[in-house]
């Protein structure tokens, strides 16, 4: 007896915590994470692309899957990353000098050369986004197995992301007692601002928008 | 019988005139180090003449290219290299004579390990007749196979064969334009022509190439050169044609062009079979072209695979190759120059553990203007962001390479804005710097 696929749940669908969220992002679908400064975003893309380049290695990197990404304002920490757990040899960086037309044209050639697991948009404050361009991204990728992220500060009405997750701070963690000696990390919340994914992968795909509206809070450390 | 030539350059390393000058001689040639090689000298009197006459052949073969050498011939490597350094110049060791014309060359000849050197010193040997009249079993018991093969070599038995050395061929080719080529579609169309035949000569030497030249004649006498490195080596002249026509819009000759010349940069790939549990990578050709596209659109030095350098520096890190089909004929340590640390040892520390705090980085740091109230910042001004500090931890002073020409030292501290932004301001000594911002 055939059993349809949409009824069987998607692995890590029960699973809670970061590997819950991780899982969200559906393949083949345009996918946005937006939050203001120091909400969680980028740590967010890191724990993201650490997962997809390490999953299936053994220590090496040629097990785990290619990542690309479009760094807007040449922001990234490759330290960070490496913190993060990524494998920095699986992640092709390309730097845009803080030029929007050339981080989108980045973008569109990259999410047009399958292979790659992860195409990461990251804009911050770079914008705003013209809808068109919207539009490009989210047809080049659709039909593929890349999940395309774009990280910006500000959600764009009438955006066609599949998938916005939207981060909010909540509050520094520091360490030591009168005086504070360290910055230990950061909590935030992560939240799905809005879900109209039909891919049957996607845990949120049984139904546009569910899942709407569900929080995890997470804590990044230093 | 065997018989084999050395020929030695006597001042200055000449690797590749003595090997030049050795393949004009002798199909089988050994590139022995920088200043000898060794060739087969057997059976060449049909050719030139006997021993004697083809000895002075080489020397005079190498002193026209301009270097100045000593030859010798024997059974043996070691005996032929004992004549070229010892003899007067041009020395033939007679066939069955190696023994006796090695047993008073010094120890030194046989470049042996300095603890073995040693200890043959402190037994009182110095010749090579003296180690090899040592008893074989007894020496094989105090210095193991090596004492023997080094016996072996003294008493001139070289039981090796000659390591054959083949140059590199080169895959180059050249056309002139009967008419000077103005626009670009007949150069793309040349050089693609070119490439293509480039590309069936590597096909059939089994060979791919890992970069690409070309070089245009202009009109006026200059040179328009180029080249292109794809992600993989490659041999598909259509994938070639398609790079070499993306290079060249990006960067077209400014002039008529005379002549053309394209050469490729051969290298043998091992057959690798990937595992089926591996994720997908992109096509190699498609790559390729995406990352010469790339290229065009951001720079050369803006794209590529980050990796962290060796140093506490802060923000030391620089672009290495972008190679996501790890090639065994590659170094790992793909910047050139600089040590890396190895981000995958950072991966398996770190996996695990909570998720990481990422810093955004400012490039270049952005200078800022901080008030301080008893040492302690309290407000920031730059051009990013502006607030009253509400929190703030620091100073930590981080420095190094002291011991160099570039020092660095700076004092960092992690701040809370009023706004809720946590970002990291540094002070080295007479600026404030907002270094980045926490996400």
């Amino acid at each position: 007896m055939a059993i349809p696929i949409e009824s069987s749940p998607p692995p890590g669908w029960e699973r809670e915590g970061i590997d819950g969220l991780l899982g969200l992002f559906p393949p083949g679908r345009l996918s946005e994470i937006v939050g203001p400064r120091s909400s969680g975003g980028s740590s967010l893309l890191l724990a993201l692309i650490a997962r997809i380049t390490t999953s299936g290695s053994r220590g090496g990197s040629q097990g785990g899957g290619q990542v690309a990404f479009v760094d807007g304002m040449d922001a990234l920490d490759p330290a960070s990353a490496a913190a993060a757990g990524a494998d920095l040899s699986a992640l092709l960086w390309v730097k845009c000098g803080g030029r929007l037309r050339v981080a989108l044209s980045a973008a569109d050639l990259l999410v047009r050369c399958p292979g790659f697991a992860l195409v990461v948009v990251d804009l911050d404050e770079l914008g705003p986004m013209p809808a068109s361009a919207h539009l490009r991204l989210q047809r080049a990728v659709e039909g593929g197995d890349t999940i395309l992220i774009i990280r910006s500060a500000r959600h764009r009405e009438g955006s066609p992301a599949s998938l916005v997750l939207a981060t909010r701070r909540l509050a520094p963690r520091w360490m030591g007692l009168r005086p504070i000696t360290r910055l230990a990390g950061l909590r935030s919340e992560v939240s799905i601002f809005r879900s109209r994914s039909s891919h049957t992968l996607s845990p949120l795909g049984r139904g546009q928008g569910e899942g709407q509206g569900r929080r995890w809070t997470l804590d990044w450390t230093l | 019988m065997t018989r084999i030539a050395c020929l030695l350059a006597v001042n200055e390393p000449a690797r590749p005139a003595l090997l030049r000058v050795a393949l004009a001689h002798s199909p089988r040639v050994e590139d022995a180090g920088a200043d000898r090689v060794y060739l087969d000298a057997s059976g060449l009197a049909g050719l030139f003449g006997d021993e004697p006459r083809l000895a002075a052949r080489l020397r005079d073969a190498a002193a026209a290219a301009g270097v100045e050498s000593r030859v010798g011939i024997a059974e043996s490597r070691i005996a032929a290299l004992a004549a070229a350094r010892l003899g007067p110049g041009v020395m033939i060791v007679e066939p069955g004579g190696d023994a006796a014309y090695l047993a008073p060359a010094s120890l030194s000849l046989l470049d042996l390990p300095e603890e073995t050197a040693t200890r043959l010193s402190r037994w009182g040997l110095r010749t090579l007749g003296e180690l090899a009249a040592l008893p074989t079993a007894g020496l094989f018991e105090r210095l193991g196979g090596d004492g023997v093969r080094h016996q072996r070599l003294a008493r001139g038995e070289d039981p090796r064969p000659l390591v054959s050395w083949r140059p590199v061929p080169l895959f180059e080719e050249s056309a002139a334009c009967e008419w000077g080529l103005e626009t670009l579609e007949p150069v793309v169309e040349r050089l693609r022509e070119l490439a293509a035949r480039v590309c069936t000569r590597l096909g059939a030497a089994g060979l791919a190439a890992d970069g690409f030249e070309w070089a245009c004649r202009l009109g006026d006498g200059r040179l328009h050169e180029g080249a292109l490195t794809p992600a993989v080596p490659i041999t598909d002249a259509e994938s070639v044609g398609g790079l070499l026509r993306l290079a060249l819009e990006a960067r077209p000759p400014r002039g008529v062009v005379e002549a053309l010349t394209f050469r490729a940069r051969p290298v043998r790939v091992a057959p690798a079979q990937e595992s089926l549990t591996d994720r997908s990578r992109p096509a190699p050709r498609l790559l390729t072209a995406t990352l010469n596209r790339l290229v065009a659109l951001v720079g050369a030095d803006a794209i590529g695979a980050p990796a962290l350098l060796d140093t506490h520096r802060p923000d030391a890190i620089a672009l290495a190759t972008y190679q996501p089909y790890p090639s065994p004929l590659r170094g790992e340590g793909r910047v050139r120059g600089e040590e890396t640390r190895g981000a995958e040892t950072r991966s398996e520390e770190t996996r695990g553990e909570a998720p990481a705090l990422a810093l955004r980085r400012l490039r270049p740091p952005a200078p800022a203007s901080v008030t301080l109230a008893s040492g302690r910042p309290v407000a920031v001004r730059s051009g990013r962001l502006t607030g009253r500090i509400v929190a703030g931890v620091g100073p930590w002073r981080v420095s190094g390479e002291w011991w160099s020409p570039r020092p660095w030292l700076q004092d960092e501290w992690d701040v809370e804005l009023a706004d809720g932004t946590l970002c990291r301001l540094a002070h080295d000594g007479s600026a404030w710097r907002l270094e980045g911002i926490y996400d």
